[in-house]
């Protein structure tokens, strides 16, 4: 009888196992429950769905900016009335909170609308993230009515959806002291990292879909500067992007991994276990140096909460 | 085997003053080991930039008549020559068959206005409308574009979220049957796509339509009307590379002046760039294009 109760245990302790790690698993008519079928007076038209291989098909090589957030499907939903500009949901199931808050700011551009966890509105498009979604709403043109059905619609789609989302870990280790909340951005690849602030032509950073990076504002319009962090794997892995980093673009100093750079601002580069910092256009040597510092010490201290745990 | 020393933000910032098209020249030439300057001995491409200030329709066009118009004087003014359908007839022969390479894009298409005024002039040099197609999407099934012996290119310039602007190198990326093989290092060898068999060697004409380009995109569709504007011109040229490279000058002066600063588009569209000096597809350098400029020039930005 024992037995029969510790093998009930062990079955009881897999079964929520497997439960705590089931993957979770894109599901259109879920993501597809979260549009209203009609906004006012408009209706919709039938959806149109989408993976990462048939995006192109949508929305042409703009897929590629899904796609490098790992995105998983797409729902599209047209809503029409006659004489009216069209209006466009677009809601992303990204897999993850991490790459939907990564996919917002991609574009950060706007005013901040109050809707779902991020979310910005700007010439019609109201865009945010909630959970591991990301939803794009938007009005073919501009008018008071369409402006306010689109705000509509995206409060009614936050309201659907019932989960919140993390943000990524790294950007618990970004300074506060002059960083701008409102330009900080979440990716993963050499692609998007140019997009936002060209490094290199090449990916001297060994960026990839695997590699977690932030890249972070910090200071004002005239005195702007930047901190880069990227996670890798494993250490082995961040030493050896800090080398081909310092070496491509610090040849004159990669051993020291600061350097005065060509507009009169300082760029330096640090490896700390498997993450590496990058802060660029520092105002000075000593403030670059402190700026590492601080990511560091915030890194380091975090890693010694967990280790204490 | 050494790799070659990559091109950074500080080979950027010591060029930075050299111009507006700094970020897109000196990347693209330290890439090729080629000197950026020009290249003065050699001889300059034609292209002409066509402007009419008849107001457009609902579908972003002008009146047809004026489209006609519009192309013949610049297909005149491209090849030297007094009439339009003789010009035209240095171009296709009657016995060709002839694609007319379109864009479908949803928000700016190429306009039905300048399909018909391309296909009518083909005619007139004596292809038969059985020996015509006019497609986007469906090139590789379409019987004519399969049979073609020539192709005019025609599309829109635009903003694109992935390789910079959308030019008239990329409008024959419908000629593969996977485009997102093409997207690698945001689209930089889209030149590649000229050396496909169905494409090679064909192409008689480009034509860069400018009548509402789109200079900023948002959103998963990359736009919004807010930044389109009425520029009301075309661009002709036999070298597609030569006629993109002047509509991104375009595109990137309507962002300064739009923007109040050199802002530089989100993609870097350094596929027109490599189009020159990797694939050698055509001319890049605006010292090297001859720029012909005829109608209206309030607000030309060129």
């Amino acid at each position: 009888m024992k037995r029969v109760v510790v093998y009930a245990a062990v079955l009881a302790l897999l079964g929520g196992l497997v439960l705590m790690t089931e993957p979770i698993v894109p599901d259109f008519q879920k993501l597809a429950s979260f549009i209203p079928p009609t906004i006012g007076p408009y209706v919709s038209e039938a959806d149109q769905t989408f993976d990462a291989e048939t995006i192109f098909d949508y929305i042409d090589g703009a897929g590629e900016v899904y796609r490098s957030y790992n995105m998983k499907i797409l729902v599209a939903r047209r809503f029409h009335k006659d004489g009216k500009p069209d209006i466009v949901v677009d809601l992303f199931d990204m897999g993850s909170p991490e790459d939907a808050f990564g996919v917002f700011t991609h574009d950060l551009d706007g005013e901040d609308a109050e809707v779902g966890q991020g979310s910005n509105y700007k010439a019609g498009l109201l865009s945010f993230w909630k959970d591991r979604y990301f939803l794009s709403v938007y009005a073919e043109e501009e008018t008071a009515e369409t402006k306010g059905l689109v705000f509509e619609l995206g409060r009614r789609i936050d309201g659907a959806i019932p989960g919140r989302g993390e943000t990524p870990d790294l950007l618990r280790h970004l300074p506060a002291e002059g960083l701008d909340t409102g330009r900080v951005r979440f990716f993963h690849n050499h692609s998007v990292l140019n997009y936002h602030f060209f490094v290199a032509d090449t990916n001297i950073l060994l960026l990839d879909q695997k590699t977690d990076a932030v890249l972070a504002d910090y200071g004002s319009k005239d005195d702007r500067s930047k901190v880069l962090m990227v996670a890798y794997e494993d250490g082995g892995s961040a030493a050896k992007a800090g080398v081909s980093f310092a070496r491509a673009y610090m040849p004159e100093a990669a051993e020291k991994g600061i350097v005065k750079t060509e507009n009169g601002k300082w760029t330096a580069v640090r490896v700390n276990d498997r993450y590496v910092v990058i802060v660029f256009d520092m105002i000075a040597e000593r403030t670059a140096a402190a700026r590492l510092d601080a990511v560091v010490a915030l890194m380091n201290g975090r890693a010694d909460r967990m280790q204490e745990e | 085997m050494m790799s070659r020393k990559p091109i950074t933000r500080r080979d950027f910032l010591k060029v930075a003053s050299v111009g507006p098209l700094a970020g897109v020249l000196v990347p693209a030439a330290a890439r090729t080991g080629r000197s950026p300057l020009p290249r003065q001995a050699e001889e300059k491409v034609r292209v002409v930039l066509v402007r009419d200030p008849s107001p457009l329709g609902p579908g972003g066009a002008p009146p047809a008549e004026v489209v006609q118009r519009m192309l013949d004087d610049a297909v005149r003014a491209l090849l030297g020559e007094r009439d339009a359908v003789k010009a035209w007839k240095t171009l296709v022969r009657a016995e060709d068959v002839v694609g007319i390479k379109t864009n479908a894009w949803r928000y700016i298409p190429t306009t039905p206005e300048v399909e018909q005024a391309i296909k009518r002039r083909v005619m007139d040099a004596g292809v038969t409308e059985d020996r015509i197609a006019i497609d986007d999407q469906g090139v590789l099934r379409n019987p004519v574009f399969q049979k073609a012996t020539a192709l005019v290119n025609a599309r829109p310039m635009r903003s694109h979220h992935w390789s910079g602007v959308g030019s008239l190198i990329k409008n024959y990326i419908m000629f593969v049957p996977r485009p997102a093989d093409y997207h690698g290092d945001t689209c930089a060898d889209l030149a590649t796509l000229w050396d496909l068999p169905a494409v090679k060697g064909k192409t008689r004409l480009n034509v860069l339509v400018m009548f509402t380009p789109l200079f900023h995109g948002v959103g998963p569709h990359h736009y919004a009307k807010e930044y389109t504007w009425e520029y009301k011109g075309l661009i002709v040229s036999r070298d597609p590379v030569a006629a993109d490279a002047t509509g991104l000058r375009i595109i990137q002066a309507k962002r300064r002046e739009f923007f109040g600063d050199d802002r530089p588009l989100q993609m870097t569209p350094h596929h027109i760039q490599l189009a020159d000096t990797r694939h050698h597809l055509g001319v890049s350098d605006p010292n090297r294009i001859e720029l012909v400029k005829l109608g209206f020039e309030e607000g030309i930005l060129i």
